[in-house]
């Protein structure tokens, strides 16, 4: 069952195309990744359909209806969890939660019952009585989620909701996002972390230039690059002149520098590195290893764009 | 609204000091000027009448009236020494050619003996100058009467001249208004008082930086993303501008009424006989300067820049508006017709209508109605200028 449609929805900040003419579905039950670099339309999205910005033109129809003529049709359905932490940080975790629960018409007995569910969920039960100036970067991007999930939502959007956090809120926060959709809620997940949305998410629309560039499964979307191989040389150092005598090798289609890695595509993965270490040689190079990766979605979006989604 | 209120009475409790610093201020700068301006003490003005006719009483007789200052007659060499010992704020020397000059319609240049300029004497130079003036006119009018009557026929010129002048004096006198006659019966307080003028100038004063931030921490909301947050939640903008608005007028109208009290029963301020008329006129306000809080809000983008203009934007229109000075030793007709848009004005007004002049509840209807206004101007506006996203 469909729970949101996006029809054709354009944004435009004067001459930016922030979002271009964008469509896709969101089924009820499922975990919905865009991925995308930074300043790919992934936030400018998230905020048309949490209703905080119209759109340029399109439309956005949440169980048939548009919220673009009615946002207080998605308003209480919805949870959303922006990127920026949205906190009051002079204030208590337990009074952060009890305003945002009261936002949403929670009162009372229940809205105590939610906030003590809720943190436990976010694993912040015993962190209440702080103020949340003095959590922990990991400990506010939970409250965060937890400020999002008081009123039930049908519909959650987390937008980017790991950024800057140590592995191991990551991994709470990886692992509440399955288990809240393994209880039956929709999720919209937006990351430029390809491993977080291969990790969670169900199907995933790949976002490039305002514009969705790729969407399927993840098994669906490795297709598209089927065959190609992709290989990570490690250097004790390289000459610059290194990576141009690699793109000059036949069977390879791009070489690029990744932090102290030289990474190649081809689709001819074993054979080809007798030319490699042939054309290395000729360079100031030595190279300490090397690995043939399967491809992932960091392979196709270097595939469909030309680019790393790191740049 | 009930979430956004409550939201912002908890965040009271983490910024009681701030607002209780506030109230503080007020209190300590009321204090320090009521002691320098003690209650009841009339400025010192000597009189030195060298002219000694019935034109030079008649200037005495109406500087007289106004009960600001305390005269006394002198003659010159002792009006100089005390004027230099400080002994009287300053003398006025009616020369001995006064009433001539003012009978035949010559210029009449009155010297005044003073030490240094301040804001007392500018108010006794404004009366002086506004009381010759009408002398002046009153001596005119009688002039143009004599002369139509002894044109036609009678003979006795000086003594229709004299008899139009009293005529003239008593009409100008019964066509005052008649509060005026009211205050003088109702007590020996229904008459400038400095420093009553300054309690409530103060007290509105620093009232508006609490309104102003106030409304303006809609700006912090931005800051901490919780603006948007709330935005995307089903609180309506109405509800999210209706609270932060409501929560503003309770704080102002709380902070205003602990100063009045402690102005009552701490400094022995007297505020009249209509607490209900100050109140009107305190929401009212409250209400025209919470809205001109959200109109400097939707003008800046951070809470960083309204804290820059916000200084500069009180200041200047408590100036203008009264606050620091009365408007009465204003003479500019610019600045005196740029006060009529500040709601200090109008709540100076109001307040002082009461609380120093003894009229009632209705009395300050019009001032307030005149803040509310300015209030519903400023509110659509800034609502229109405020961004939603």
């Amino acid at each position: 069952m469909t729970l949101l449609e996006i029809r054709n929805l354009k944004k435009y900040f004067k001459n930016v195309k922030a979002v271009d003419d964008i469509s896709f579905r969101v089924n009820k039950g499922e975990i919905f990744g865009l991925l995308g670099p930074n300043g790919a339309g992934k936030s400018t999205t998230i905020s048309m359909i949490s209703t905080l910005i119209k759109p340029t033109s399109g439309e956005i129809l949440y169980k048939g209806e548009s919220i673009v003529k009615k946002p207080s049709i998605i308003q209480k359905k919805l949870g959303v969890v922006p990127q920026d932490i949205a906190l009051y940080p002079d204030l208590t975790g337990y009074n952060n939660l009890k305003f945002w629960g009261h936002s949403y018409g929670l009162r009372g007995k229940l809205l105590n019952k939610r906030i003590d569910e809720v943190s436990e969920i976010i694993g912040l039960k015993d962190k209440l009585k702080k103020k949340v100036n003095e959590y922990s970067g990991g400990m506010k991007r939970r409250l965060n989620i937890g400020a999002a999930l008081l009123h039930k939502p049908e519909l959650l959007i987390m937008d980017e909701p790991t950024v800057g956090i140590d592995p191991q809120s990551r991994n709470h926060i990886l692992d509440t996002v399955l288990k809240l959709n393994k209880q039956g809620m929709t999720i919209i997940y937006t990351s430029h972390y390809m491993e977080e949305v291969e990790y969670v998410c169900s199907r995933i629309s790949i976002m490039d230039n305002g514009k969705i560039i790729a969407m399927g499964t993840k098994d669906e979307l490795i297709d598209i690059i089927k065959g190609q191989k992709k290989i990570s040389l490690k250097f004790d150092e390289f000459s610059e002149d290194v990576v141009e005598k690699i793109k000059g090798i036949e069977s390879v289609k791009d070489a690029y520098i990744l932090d102290d890695e030289i990474i190649i595509s081809t689709e001819n993965g074993e054979t080809i590195f007798k030319d490699i270490i042939t054309e290395v040689s000729t360079t100031n190079s030595s190279i300490t290893s090397i690995d043939i990766q399967k491809p992932n979605l960091e392979t196709v979006f270097l595939h469909l764009t030309g680019k790393s989604l790191r740049d | 609204m009930l979430s956004v209120l409550m939201l912002r009475i908890m965040k009271l409790r983490n910024e009681w000091m701030l607002f209780l610093m506030m109230i503080a201020m007020t209190l300590v700068f009321s204090t320090v000027f009521g002691f320098t301006l003690s209650q009841g003490h009339s400025p010192k003005i000597l009189i030195v009448d060298k002219d000694k006719t019935e034109y030079s009483q008649i200037l005495i007789d109406e500087l007289s009236k106004d009960e600001i200052f305390e005269y006394e007659f002198a003659n010159y060499e002792d009006a100089v020494k005390m004027v230099d010992e400080n002994k009287a704020l300053s003398a006025v020397i009616i020369e001995d050619d006064f009433s001539e000059k003012i009978k035949n319609g010559k210029k009449t240049t009155l010297n005044i003996l003073k030490v240094k300029e301040n804001r007392e004497l500018m108010i006794f130079e404004n009366l002086l100058s506004k009381t010759t003036a009408k002398i002046a006119g009153n001596i005119n009018i009688a002039e143009i009467i004599t002369n139509y009557i002894t044109e036609n026929g009678s003979e006795d010129k000086i003594e229709i001249f004299n008899k139009a002048y009293t005529r003239m004096s008593k009409g100008l006198k019964y066509r005052r208004p008649l509060m005026i006659e009211k205050e003088i019966f109702n007590s020996s307080n229904n008459r400038y008082d400095n420093y009553k003028h300054l309690v409530i100038g103060l007290m509105l004063f620093f009232s508006m930086y609490t309104m102003v931030f106030g409304i303006g921490e809609i700006l912090n909301e931005r800051k901490y993303n919780t603006w948007q947050r709330q935005l995307v939640s089903p609180l309506s903008k109405f509800s999210i501008l209706l609270g932060n608005m409501v929560y503003t007028l309770i704080i102002g109208m709380v902070q205003i009424s602990i100063l009045i009290l402690f102005s009552k029963y701490i400094f022995r301020v007297e505020w009249g006989s209509s607490i209900g008329g100050i109140l009107l006129v305190a929401f009212g306000f409250t209400f025209s300067v919470t809205s001109l809080g959200l109109l400097l809000s939707g003008i800046v983008k951070t809470h960083g820049q309204l804290s820059a203009i916000t200084p500069v934007v009180l200041t200047s229109t408590s100036m203008l508006g009264g606050c620091m000075w009365p408007l009465e030793i204003v003479n500019s007709k610019i600045l005196l017709a740029l006060a009529n848009i500040t709601p200090q004005k109008w709540a100076i007004e109001g307040m002082e209508r009461i609380a120093m002049y003894g009229q009632g509840f209705e009395s300050v209807l019009f001032p307030t109605l005149v803040l509310f206004m300015m209030g519903i101007i400023f509110l659509g506006v800034g609502t229109k200028l405020v961004k939603f996203e």
